[in-house]
């Protein structure tokens, strides 16, 4: 042989080579899980046990591909809700359902379900007697009383048509999507909603996000393009070079329909995103409901109400579109409560494996600091993490973390490696300090079960003050996460009645003072991961027996004091009553 | 030309072998062409001939035709399944082509046949990483340590190997040994306080990015991290002479630049910030990154009009260039 070898090449190549990942379908930056404190060595009295079966939760989650999932459209699962839809005093269920790609034979279609809860624990299924039986690829769901009638109605997104569901009030709903106005241009993969009154006239207004234009027949196959793997594993594309979705704004009329008001109100104009879960809150402290959109791999979406109809979307400028160091983010889910206890609603946002959640901090007047680091929570980045909230689990006075996780690629199960499809829950437990600690392995077999989890919706189903969990789970029956609290710690929980604003009082800020806490919550329609909590805030109160005061800013802008009532019991609070009438909790 | 004719008229009549020497002879002349000629004359007579075979596809490789290159180097592999030259050259051809697969598998052979070729395993260790089999890279790496743990590049290696694999554990040992193995070495210095700082163990990590700053004062690197940690730690008044000096040491690091601009934010002292942002755009005008962080001065400062459009341009710089991000914690394996 005459020729010389030629120089080796890798070495040359290897600070190019290296110099960042290459493209993927959605944004992570491998980060690890930051050393842990400490632990307090504080006993955690909570304990969480799946008594879904039990309660008679027999349905089971349909969401593409069990093994493998050829698109996208088979990843994100779908939202939960807690409501009351009867009024009798306890909490019942709406679960979401989808599909899978080669269809089902005639009849035997997965549906949405609702379970009504009677009580001791038990639940029935009672989702052909109201109505609400429907397939199809569903995704998120927001609950609230869009026709001031006392009576909850529901709106579900999904990948086509949505639906309004207006609660008769007789134990039925009915599908008033058409007359509404809301059924969105039905090819959109919807994702999010939220009902929320902008204008304060006192009709609760629609906000649907979209997470992408999805079209089966264009998208491509697993591996197809450099957005179509993970870690060199070929994986379903997406969602980057994906076609993006777009948020759509309805203004309630207070007749029953809804305007489309996405281009006169400024929305529309915001463009290139992947949306999910939608909260809408006064974030910006001016007594105008605010929304804030988590988006995956993508900037989120701050919009802040201008008060004449219009919003602006200021995420960049106020520190909540990016993380800390200006990356975008896989956000899922959002939290929206005062972890704090400064008087400003904060944010929580659920983002993809690799990288942390976003804790942002207000700071007042609409601006954030991302101080997840600092807060302890940067410890388990190796979950994408969905459903979440502020929740004050032991009752002190202090409002904890719940969040359920799961990967998007079932794949991962038959790999060697530490990421796998099904994860545990976390619990995080607020130290009061601006620190929370990962009490999850204290935290029961609830908490430690593996599910690939999505949606999340936190309320009390036994209304015995200690709050609960439903969580849907990919291919799986959901579960209902019961809060076997041992604790002498106190609670108080807040229904709400508007008269000027709207009904259900939907985007009220309730403040509690007690045991020299004062306490702030917000009245959502959507949160978590594209799902609904019970609408009765409740707030642990530690040793206090006693509130001392309620304040209520609400939704129509007045601010309303309540005197102060014995702990342990639900207390309603109509505006302009100035009253606080206490309420037994049905067992 | 005439003389040629003749040499390939003769050559017609001779053994494989000779024109091989001869097609040889042509090739070190730079001949390439004619020398191409001969060889495949030598495989009209025997297709199997091996240094036709081999010196073909090394042609067009030498020549930069990667794609014509394979067909030849597969042919010779399989006549001589134990060339370590041939399966290498193969691979290099195919990793040109950006074909990850076929060029680790054709190094894969290389290596059964040279199992202690640490040259070889650094190639590959790159070429794993480029595929994203960040897995097999540290495994690999870690396997060209144990062969020779005085080589202080493969340390680096094997951490950033483990690092992408997702075992940060592993990256976070590696990177202590280096530490402990050469304490004179800025690089392994920083490395482990790369590391250490990238779990939260701030004190710890403060200790080895100053000894990495010690060992080599014009390294960037551990200055800018020192700086950055101790923004994260809201120690802002602190960090700003780390970062300058980090900016001194390499004018158009942007990170640096950026974390300096957020520190002087963090302090309020807003028209600081604004200055060393423009400079920024000045020296990087493609990076989103300054035009971001205009946009929340101008927004605290109230001008809501000037911190949109900031937004706008950082938005459309982000879609235009979408690789010029340089990650601060998933930074490139360094190149010192």
């Amino acid at each position: 042989m005459l020729l010389s070898m030629p120089p080796l090449p890798g070495i040359m190549l290897a600070a190019a080579a290296l110099a960042g990942p290459a493209a993927q379908g959605p944004a992570t930056r491998n980060a690890p899980p930051v050393a842990r404190a400490a632990p307090s060595g504080r006993p955690f009295p909570v304990s969480f046990t799946d008594v879904a079966r039990q309660a008679g939760l027999r349905m089971t989650f349909t969401y593409g591909g069990e093994q493998s999932k050829k698109y996208i459209i088979e990843a994100n699962g779908t939202g939960v809700a807690f409501l009351d839809y009867d009024n009798d005093g306890r909490q019942d269920l709406f679960v979401v359902n989808g599909s899978r790609l080669e269809g089902f034979p005639p009849g035997q279609e997965p549906t949405n379900h609702l379970y009504r809860n009677l009580g001791g624990g038990r639940f029935e299924d009672v989702t052909r007697q109201t109505g609400l039986i429907r397939s199809g690829w569903g995704g998120g769901v927001c609950v609230a009383d869009f026709d001031n009638d006392g009576f909850d109605d529901l709106y579900v997104t999904y990948w086509g048509s949505n639906v309004l569901y207006r609660n008769n009030g007789k134990g039925g709903f009915e599908d008033v999507t058409a007359r509404a106005g809301v059924a969105g241009p039905g090819k959109e993969w919807s994702s999010g909603c939220t009902f929320l009154d902008y204008d304060r006239d006192g009709h609760l207004d629609l906000f649907v996000t979209s997470y992408q234009r999805f079209d089966l027949a264009r998208a491509p196959l697993p591996g197809k393009a450099s957005n179509c793997e993970w870690k060199g594993m070929p994986v379903f594309c997406g969602p980057r070079g994906l076609p993006f979705g777009k948020v759509t704004l309805y203004h309630n009329r207070g007749d029953g329909t809804f305007e489309d008001v996405s281009e006169k109100s400024g929305i529309r104009a915001v463009r290139d995103f992947y949306a999910f879960t939608a909260v809408a809150a006064d974030l910006t402290g001016d007594g105008w409901p605010d929304l804030y959109v988590a988006c995956d791999s993508t900037p989120s979406l701050f919009f802040r109400n201008n008060r004449n109809g219009t919003f602006s979307e200021i995420a960049t400028e106020t520190g909540v579109a990016y993380s800390e160091h200006g990356f975008e983010q896989g956000g899922m889910g959002v939290a929206v409560g005062d972890f704090d206890n400064d008087g400003l609603l904060d944010l929580l946002k659920t983002n993809f494996a690799g990288d942390y959640p976003n804790l942002y901090r207000n700071q007042g007047g609409g601006i954030f600091e991302d101080v997840v680091l600092k807060a302890g929570l940067a410890v388990n980045p190796q979950y994408v993490g969905w459903g979440v909230a502020f929740v004050d689990l032991d009752n002190d006075g202090w409002k904890d973390i719940f969040q359920v996780n799961g990967h998007v690629y079932p794949e991962l199960d038959r790999r060697e490696g530490q990421e796998k499809y099904r994860n545990p829950r976390l619990v995080y437990r607020n130290l009061g300090n601006g620190r929370f600690e990962d009490v999850s392995a204290m935290a029961g077999a609830g908490v430690t079960e593996k599910k690939s989890s999505r949606g999340a919706a936190f309320g009390d189903f036994d209304n015995d003050g200690a709050l609960d969990v439903l969580v849907m789970n990919m291919g799986e029956a959901p579960s209902l996460l019961r809060n076997e609290l041992r604790s002498r710690n106190h609670w108080i929980k807040v229904k709400l009645q508007g008269t000027r604003s709207n009904r259900g009082a939907v985007g009220a800020t309730v403040v509690v003072e007690a045991g020299g806490l004062k306490q702030t919550d917000v009245l959502l329609s959507q949160s978590s991961y594209l799902s609904h909590n019970d609408s009765r805030l409740h707030f642990g109160l530690g040793k206090a027996v006693r509130v001392e005061k309620f304040t209520v800013r609400w939704p129509g802008g007045t601010v309303e004091d309540f005197p102060g009532v014995p702990a342990d019991c639900l207390v309603l609070l109509v505006e302009g009553s100035g009253r606080a009438r206490t309420l037994s909790l049905a067992k | 030309m005439r003389l040629l004719e003749i040499a390939l008229w003769l050559a017609a009549f001779q053994d494989p072998s000779a024109l091989s020497d001869q097609a040889q002879r042509l090739a070190l002349e730079k001949r390439f062409d004619e020398a191409a000629k001969l060889w495949r004359q030598a495989l009209d007579r025997s297709p199997d001939f091996f240094p036709a075979l081999f010196n073909l596809g090394f042609l067009d490789y030498s020549q930069g035709k990667y794609r014509e290159a394979v067909p030849w180097l597969e042919r010779a592999s399989r006549v001589s399944p134990r060339d370590f030259n041939t399966r290498y050259v193969l691979g290099a051809a195919l990793s040109r082509q950006e074909q990850h697969e076929g060029a680790l598998r054709a190094w894969r052979a290389a290596l059964e046949l040279q199992p202690r070729n640490l040259r070889l395993m650094q190639i590959m260790i790159v070429e794993y990483e480029k595929g994203r089999y960040f897995q097999d890279a540290a495994a690999l790496a870690r396997r060209a340590l144990e062969l020779d743990p005085a080589q202080e590049n493969l340390y680096f290696l094997a951490i950033k190997a483990s690092q992408d694999a997702g075992d940060y554990d592993s990256a976070l040992k590696v990177a202590e040994q280096a530490a402990k193995r050469f304490p004179g070495s800025a690089r392994a210095n920083f490395e482990y306080g790369f590391h250490l700082q990238k779990i939260g163990k701030v004190d710890q990590a403060l200790v080895y990015l100053e000894r990495a700053m010690q060992a080599d004062p014009n390294y960037e690197e551990p200055f800018f991290f020192y700086g950055d940690l101790l923004v994260r730690e809201s120690r802002e008044q602190e960090a700003i002479p780390y970062l300058r000096q980090a900016i001194k040491n390499r004018q158009d690091y942007v990170p640096a630049r950026v974390t300096l601009a957020r520190a002087l934010m963090n302090l309020h002292r807003w028209s600081e910030a604004i200055r060393e942002l423009e400079e920024t755009v000045r020296m990087d005008p493609r990076h989103p990154q300054p035009h971001l962080l205009l946009s929340q001065i101008y927004f605290r400062q109230g001008d809501e009009a000037k911190a949109k459009i900031e937004k706008e341009i950082s938005l459309r710089l982000r879609r235009e260039n979408p690789t010029v991000l340089e990650a601060v914690q998933g930074r490139p394996f360094p190149e010192r």
